[in-house]
């Protein structure tokens, strides 16, 4: 078939693709700071109870955490569309290898790797297992450490070119010109699972109950009200930012987003590689191998995970990290004085402002008037 | 080709003296077909099925009806969709038997290939077991045969086998797909009684998508037959009306289909055969257990005709 040739700025290459360019007024984008994830699931909960909570949906995770490196929902969704695309070339930070679209095999449109029922039937498979043997006698002293797991908050990336929506022959899937965002129309689908096939994330689902598939909105209404979405405001580890990520030329250093992504380059893409420009970036956690990182964020992880541990010396880049989860709307600018870090909206109104460093109170240990020791067990 | 062609001279039941001339026929659009790979559909018409005028009720001709053993049956072959990306490398079911009758006021079809496995049970990556018949809505302006043209719709009669275990069964659920499943609660699908607890099933379906969307495919039909219209690839739409009744049984490896509804319709936009004309069919057979699904089929080579006897 006639593929199109588009630009994929993760990739810094023109990239095959089923339709022509066409990029949205803005792109709908989440970033998630891994060194902060406890995988307690809040966001998991807060989509399902949102949205998933109804028949034919119980299986379904639309945001789901899963440990790394052994995790997976649905089981082995990553190493299936690895294992199948094989090793491909990186040269520095331009992509040299094939994409999915690339790589499809005769008479298909995208590579594919297709998971089963049961796969399904374990969202938190693998949870807390790390990725080797503990010795007798080991303890932490490096980083990255020798033995090392992390979790992965996902949800669907909202590509800027869509596997789910190149795959579907009904044209029912399409992406939002306003913000990006990439639907599912119910009343259009006819439940051929082509997206539940192609979308290499694997954050299409089938639901039995309706015979036709359904995936993440986005949070669509609560974006058309300047809100974040439900597994950003609800998230307690506060490692969540929503916004609009621009194309590098058209970066705006003042936009959170766009500075965290294309001015520091601290947040990656997960896995570029298969060519969807996918829209959920990743600060990577400091504490894991760049070598296994570098296959899921691509080659730029070694130096975002030492723009991190140097960001004690960035007043900037600290007081933007302290703004994730400290508020409902969506942050169109910042600024960060000596400090405080502020937000703003799309009128440039504050809508938060927050201390850079929280400020430490001492108590004595043993408190007079009380006749009291004062312990510091929680 | 002689192994066809014997096959042709044992079941045609019109051949007879005609015979050489057929070969001769055939033999031309068989090579047209191996030759020529553009889907010119007029070229292409190939077999034709007859649709014998009997004097009974056929409205009520069910799946094991004495008549049928009397008419023989074409053999249709089938090969892979090959218009349309994704194209399946190759299809379970490469051959149907065809046969058709009609009493003056409705016409059945009834179809039959080989298929070892029964796949009628929903599941998450489960596919139907499928066939269609497909009619030009004018067959004057005949488009391409493969699921119709811009202005030049096609009226599609769909048998999944999902609908017909529905229909035994009950409308299929995630619990009859997934038995050990447990869930606490669905929102509105209160335990107790109560102030605030009385929902209505609308009120409760808002949390099924497709429902609230009021997809069709999220609900039962009556029979197992849905009428579709298309003018395309990718167009597929409910007609909304259920002028086709259907039986369906899987037995030994295989399925047996019927397909009957009325000669002629109100509906412009539906299949009107008319006595002692030729209509144009095209078929197309989906194998769950291989994943077909939409484009993923058998399909016919090119538009067959089926002649209603006067």
């Amino acid at each position: 078939m006639k593929m199109r040739k588009v630009f994929n700025w993760q990739l810094k290459r023109r990239v095959s693709y089923v339709y022509p360019q066409s990029r949205p007024k803005r792109q709908w984008a989440m970033i998630f700071d891994l060194n902060k994830c406890i995988a307690c699931q809040t966001c998991s909960l807060a989509c399902k109870t949102t949205w998933t909570s109804g028949k034919g949906q119980e299986y379904m995770f639309w945001n789901n955490v899963e440990t790394k490196p052994y995790g997976g929902y649905p089981v082995a969704w990553d190493l299936g569309i690895l294992s199948k695309l094989k090793a491909q070339e990186w040269r520095g930070d331009k992509y040299f290898g094939k994409t999915l679209f690339e790589a499809a095999e005769k008479d298909e449109k995208i590579l594919q790797h297709i998971s089963e029922d049961e796969d399904w039937a374990y969202p938190n498979i693998g949870e807390d297992e790390i990725s080797g043997m503990v010795n007798r006698g080991d303890w932490i002293a490096t980083l990255p450490h020798r033995i090392w797991m992390f979790y992965l908050p996902r949800t669907c990336a909202h590509c800027t070119y869509p596997a789910c929506l190149a795959a579907c022959p009904r044209k029912a899937i399409y992406k939002r010109p306003e913000d990006g965002i990439v639907l599912i129309d119910q009343s259009k689908c006819r439940g051929y699972r082509e997206c539940v096939r192609s979308c290499p994330y694997k954050k299409s689902m089938f639901n039995v109950e309706t015979r036709i598939s359904e995936k993440c909105l986005g949070c669509y209404p609560k974006i058309e009200q300047g809100e974040m979405p439900q597994c950003v405001t609800n998230c307690i580890g506060k490692i969540r930012l929503t916004g609009f990520v621009s194309t590098p030329d058209n970066s705006r250093k003042d936009n959170p987003i766009d500075y965290l992504i294309h001015e520091k380059k601290l947040a990656l893409p997960l896995y570029p590689q298969f060519g969807l420009e996918p829209n959920i970036y990743f600060i990577p956690p400091i504490h894991v191998p760049i070598t296994f990182q570098e296959q899921m964020f691509g080659p730029g992880v070694g130096k975002a995970v030492e723009t991190y541990k140097n960001i004690k010396d960035d007043q900037t880049l600290k007081g933007l990290l302290v703004l994730f989860g400290s508020f409902e709307k969506i942050l169109h600018s910042f600024k960060v004085d000596r400090e405080h870090a502020y937000g703003f909206d799309e009128k440039g109104k504050e809508i938060i402002n927050v201390p850079v460093t929280e400020p430490i109170y001492v108590r004595d240990v043993f408190d007079k008037d009380l006749k009291a020791y004062r312990h510091n067990t929680p | 080709m002689t192994k066809i062609l014997k096959h042709i001279d044992t079941t045609h039941p019109r051949l007879g003296s005609e015979v050489k001339m057929v070969k001769k026929t055939i033999c031309f659009l068989f090579c047209l077909l191996i030759f020529i790979p553009s889907a010119h559909a007029e070229r292409r018409r190939f077999v034709e099925v007859v649709s014998h005028r009997l004097d009974m009720d056929v409205s009520k001709v069910g799946l094991d009806t004495e008549v049928w053993k009397s008419i023989n049956p074409y053999r249709h072959p089938l090969q892979e969709q090959f218009l349309e990306v994704p194209k399946p490398v190759e299809v379970g079911v490469k051959e149907i038997f065809v046969q058709s009758i009609h009493d003056g006021k409705h016409i059945s079809f009834r179809l039959a290939w080989k298929d070892e496995t029964k796949d009628d049970s929903i599941g998450l990556m489960n596919f139907s077991d499928g066939a269609a018949l497909q009619f030009p809505v004018n067959k004057e302006e005949l488009p391409e045969y493969f699921m119709g043209e811009e202005k030049k719709p096609v009226h599609i009669l769909y048998w999944k086998a999902w609908r017909s275990k529905d229909l035994r069964d009950g409308f299929q659920t995630t619990k009859s797909a997934y038995p050990n499943m447990t869930t606490d609660i669905y929102t509105f699908d209160y335990p107790v009684k109560g102030k605030g607890t009385e929902k209505t099933q609308a009120e409760k379906d808002i949390f099924i998508p497709g429902k609230a969307a009021k997809n069709p495919l999220s609900f039962p039909i009556k029979g197992i037959i849905a009428e579709l219209s298309a003018t395309g690839p990718g167009t597929i739409t409910f007609k909304n009306i259920e002028n086709t009744s259907g039986d369906a049984r899987w037995e030994n490896g295989e399925w047996t289909v019927i397909f009957r509804r009325p000669l002629t319709v109100k509906d412009s936009e539906s299949v009107q055969f008319k006595l002692g004309e030729k209509m144009p069919v095209a078929f197309a057979v989906w194998e769950g257990s291989r994943m077909e699904s939409a484009g993923r089929k058998a399909v016919s080579p090119a538009w067959a005709e089926v002649e209603v006897e006067k």
